[in-house]
């Protein structure tokens, strides 16, 4: 039990940087270690991940708002859909068949990876105009990058789905919302991950408060994978401001790829 | 909106009807509120989560396979038992975005934003349908 509980925190510290750093929750690097090497059940397996995502989401959070990547008002109004989403996953997760979402969502990943690797992110190339401008200082560039954000009902249909996501499967969601804003929402690529993240905080809480009621969570597996969490978020956002776009985008396209590998391999069982 | 500081200067479509204001004396006073909220919410959580660990460590005995609900929690926190202070501090974690949410409505109300007073009210009761939905 013991040891089990230290394996599960190394992990969760591990998961918790690349979250951090990528403005994913850490769910997709935590659910497959836990579930597939450490013997967890997936359904305690999400419970953990979902309430460690919040202390992912809010660690890197400190970091981004003070940074000045966060459009925290558009923020808000993703998290409206986000939140509506997550308490619609968290019920349709009884009634639906999983492996029929995880499908389809294995599915949507690979598309979007796709999309990252040809190169279709609008990171510099973005236009200003369109609503909730907002402007930050890129580190890596020594820049002031410039946007306003466009489409946004389209992108609050598509964070809705990102909500739905994330109650169901206990991640954070950042992999629908990163793309969503950046390729669709003319959101620059390190502006869309501290905004997602900034969303995934309240989406989460809103499908933990879910499962703990439940009782889908599991304190010796929540425990540690929060506390690990917590101090591996403190390392990735700090790593990841300081890194080139592209590098950034190679891991994020390859942890996506990985995912999709991990929901079709769960989806066929 | 005496306080609005327009920040789009190369903004190339000043005239768009769905423009809303970007007020950053407003903003520099939720990014503050974010970081206050999000500071205390994760410190107090870790501080209650390792505390667990190392009484737990120093103890032994049993973990329950759920968490306790929050009357239970809260009165196994005041006997310092483990399961409780797991409990407790899982619960600050899931009620810290609820908190940051909720200030923000303060500052927005207190800027005279309705606009953003009224979705991050409407973000604040659809966070509570779902504890409402896990309660039942």
């Amino acid at each position: 039990m013991i040891v089990t509980m230290i394996l599960v925190f190394l992990t969760a510290v591990v998961a918790g940087a690349f979250g951090g750093m990528l403005g994913v929750g850490g769910g997709m690097v935590l659910i497959p270690v836990v579930t597939l090497f450490l013997g967890v059940p997936m359904k305690v397996a999400i419970g953990a991940s979902i309430v460690s995502v919040i202390a992912t989401s809010s660690a890197a959070q400190i970091v981004y708002v003070r940074r000045g990547l966060t459009n925290t008002r558009l923020g808000m109004v993703l998290e409206l859909a986000t939140s509506l989403g997550a308490i619609l996953g968290g019920l349709t997760a009884v009634l639906l068949e999983a492996r029929v979402l995880q499908g389809l969502f294995g599915a949507l990943l690979l598309w979007t990876a796709w999309g990252m690797h040809r190169g279709r992110h609008t990171d510099g190339a973005h236009e200003a105009g369109g609503v909730l401008p907002q402007r930050y200082l890129d580190e890596s560039t020594g820049r002031t990058v410039e946007y306003g954000v466009r489409r946004m009902p389209l992108g609050m249909g598509l964070s809705f789905i990102a909500g739905n996501v994330s109650g169901l499967l206990g991640v954070g969601g950042g992999s629908v919302k990163v793309p969503v804003m950046n390729l669709l929402m003319n959101v620059p690529l390190k502006a869309a991950i501290a905004t997602s993240n900034f969303a995934i905080g309240v989406t989460a809480a809103t499908s933990a408060a879910i499962y703990y009621g439940k009782g889908f969570m599991d304190p010796r597996v929540a425990a540690p994978t929060a506390l690990g969490i917590l101090i591996g978020a403190q390392i990735g956002p700090r790593v990841g401001a300081r890194l080139q776009s592209h590098v950034l985008r190679l891991v994020f396209t390859l942890l996506l790829l990985a995912f999709a590998v991990q929901m079709f391999v769960s989806a066929a069982r | 909106m005496s306080t609005a500081d327009d920040r789009a200067e190369t903004d190339g479509h000043a005239g768009e009807a769905s423009r809303l204001p970007v007020a950053s004396a407003v903003d520099e006073r939720i990014e503050r509120l974010v970081r206050r909220v999000l500071t205390a919410g994760l410190g107090l959580s870790a501080f209650l989560l390792s505390t667990g660990f190392i009484i737990w460590a120093v103890r032994g005995g049993d973990m329950p396979a759920t968490v306790q609900g929050p009357l239970n929690a809260a009165r196994s926190l005041i006997a310092l038992d483990p399961i409780g202070l797991f409990s407790c501090g899982l619960l600050v974690l899931i009620l810290t975005p609820f908190v940051r949410v909720a200030g923000s409505i303060v500052v927005f109300l207190r800027e005279h934003d309705w606009r953003f007073a009224a979705v991050t009210g409407l973000v604040l009761v659809s966070m509570g349908a779902g504890l409402l939905v896990g309660s039942l």
